[in-house]
């Protein structure tokens, strides 16, 4: 256990000391809140109730998670790229303090994610005059934190199977593709069709339904619970899968 | 003191695919001994190096680490080996302080062990600088400490000072043969007059091959040559090395 917290403190270190963490997992987030309201402002109210703040906020916590994908395929297709990761692998260090030490920073930073949108969002809601649930930003810390799993898993596998150069290309994929399919930018049930049939087969839009149902305190079956079971299911399979990858990839590397 | 065998290496044999990287490899090493393994690019040196360090596994034949073997007991011999890799192996956006204490928590040391290698390496005036930030010379530097931090037993050079200049490479000689005082070092190189002026005993590794193995003056005794140059060509044309 030691071993995996000190990993995780120096996974921690090197992405603080990145500028780029701060601008995609914080600045650029919340950017999107500030401008999506703002664009809310600009048009009709009726029938359009996606960039609502309480809506807004729970897509954007989301939003944010898929950049925690991102830094994560990046923090370890760079370490599997450079010496470092040898030397480790030369150490007592095991399969489980990597994969551990991986994972615990990148849900930290999600959960800082989670404050840094709900602080924004409040002071949105001061100003515009509008109300917004506290118990609700704050429980998002709890119930946001599988879909946490589930990106970290992804950007995990990515940074394991490509290199720094391909992991951050595939992840703009899945950045953009659960932003659409997500339903953070639109109501993707309103769309219906084939679109809807692909993001009820996905579980980012159920992602996002945990989150938006959580700032709302709608805790029914339908709109939180169900999701959440999905949400959960998808995040420990991919994370299974994220964990059996690196392990192989390791033992590979070693053979 | 009795000085135990360090090494013991019988018919390690690594393969890739069709190719053979290192063939029937028979040596041992003893303790607190300062070994050279030379040889062209591709000769087999960093494959054994990786076998030894438990980095990559034996196609055949075994080695032994202090008596615990590379493929059964690899969790101890990890625990007695440390590694400085050709590229220098440090974690770029952590000062140098927090590189050694974070391998100094990896191998169970503390803060204090930190600073004392930090203290042998004269590593003083650049402690609170960014890896990133340091010279060829001082990131090969903190490479090396890094790899002793854990009180190695056996330490795994593996041409720890390839691409720096002769300033550089003098001062990481001083510190190298501080080391070998009480490590047992395995040093593969490409610099003979390094393996010279540091190795007790040298090997000199064709095509996967160890072709020949002893002190210096053994090796020119054998070979009839002056200095480890012209033994080292002698031998390796002899072999009929391939260089790229």
């Amino acid at each position: 256990m030691n071993k995996t917290i000190t990993f995780a403190k120096r996974n921690f270190l090197e992405m603080s000391r990145d500028p780029l963490s701060y601008i995609f997992c914080v600045a650029f987030p919340l950017v999107m809140l500030v401008i999506m309201t703002l664009v809310n402002e600009g048009i009709p109210k009726e029938g359009v109730s996606i960039f609502q703040l309480d809506n807004l906020t729970g897509g954007v916590v989301i939003f944010g998670q898929t950049f925690v994908m991102l830094f994560t395929a990046l923090n370890v297709a760079t370490d599997r790229g450079g010496s470092f990761l040898t030397r480790l692998f030369a150490s007592p260090m095991k399969s489980s303090n990597f994969t551990n030490g991986y994972i615990l920073p990148m849900l930290l930073i999600a959960e800082v994610q989670i404050v840094c949108t709900g602080v924004a969002a409040l002071v949105i809601s001061l100003i515009l005059g509008t109300t917004l649930s506290i118990p609700g930003i704050l429980l998002m810390m709890v119930t946001c934190l599988p879909s946490a799993v589930l990106f970290t898993a992804i950007g995990f596998i990515f940074g394991t199977l490509f290199n720094e150069k391909s992991a951050p290309g595939l992840c703009s994929v899945i950045i953009s593709l659960g932003s659409f399919i997500g339903g953070i930018w639109f109501d993707a049930e309103k769309t219906g069709g084939v679109l809807y049939t692909i993001s009820k087969c996905t579980p980012f839009l159920y992602c996002t339904k945990v989150a938006r149902a959580t700032i709302k305190l709608d805790f029914s079956r339908e709109a939180f619970f169900l999701p959440l079971i999905i949400v959960i299911a998808s995040a420990v399979v991919l994370m299974g899968l994220a964990i059996v990858v690196f392990r192989r990839k390791m033992k590979a590397d070693l053979s | 003191m009795n000085k135990s065998t360090a090494i013991r290496i019988s018919d390690l044999t690594k393969k890739y695919g069709e190719k053979t990287a290192v063939d029937r490899l028979n040596l041992e090493v003893q303790e607190g001994e300062m070994f050279s393994l030379l040889g062209v690019n591709g000769a087999g040196k960093t494959t054994t190096i990786r076998m030894l360090s438990c980095l990559s596994t034996p196609t055949s034949g075994s080695a032994e680490v202090f008596g615990h073997d590379v493929t059964k007991e690899a969790d101890t011999v990890k625990n007695i080996v440390g590694i400085s890799t050709q590229d220098t192996a440090v974690a770029e956006k952590l000062t140098v302080e927090e590189n050694l204490r974070f391998m100094a928590e990896i191998y169970g040391k503390n803060k204090d062990d930190a600073a004392r290698v930090i203290r042998d390496f004269g590593l003083e005036e650049v402690r609170s600088r960014k890896a990133k930030t340091l010279s060829g010379g001082w990131k090969r530097r903190l490479s090396i400490a890094m790899a002793v931090i854990g009180d190695p037993k056996i330490l795994f050079l593996d041409e720890p000072t390839l691409g720096l200049d002769v300033l550089a490479r003098r001062e990481l000689w001083k510190i190298i043969g501080k080391l070998k005082e009480h490590t047992t070092i395995i040093l593969t190189t490409h610099y003979m007059e390094e393996a010279e002026a540091l190795s007790d005993r040298i090997g000199i590794m064709i095509n996967g091959r160890l072709v020949q193995l002893g002190t210096l003056e053994e090796l020119e005794a054998v070979t009839g040559r002056k200095g480890l140059e012209e033994v080292f060509v002698h031998v390796a044309e002899k072999e009929g090395a391939y260089h790229e």
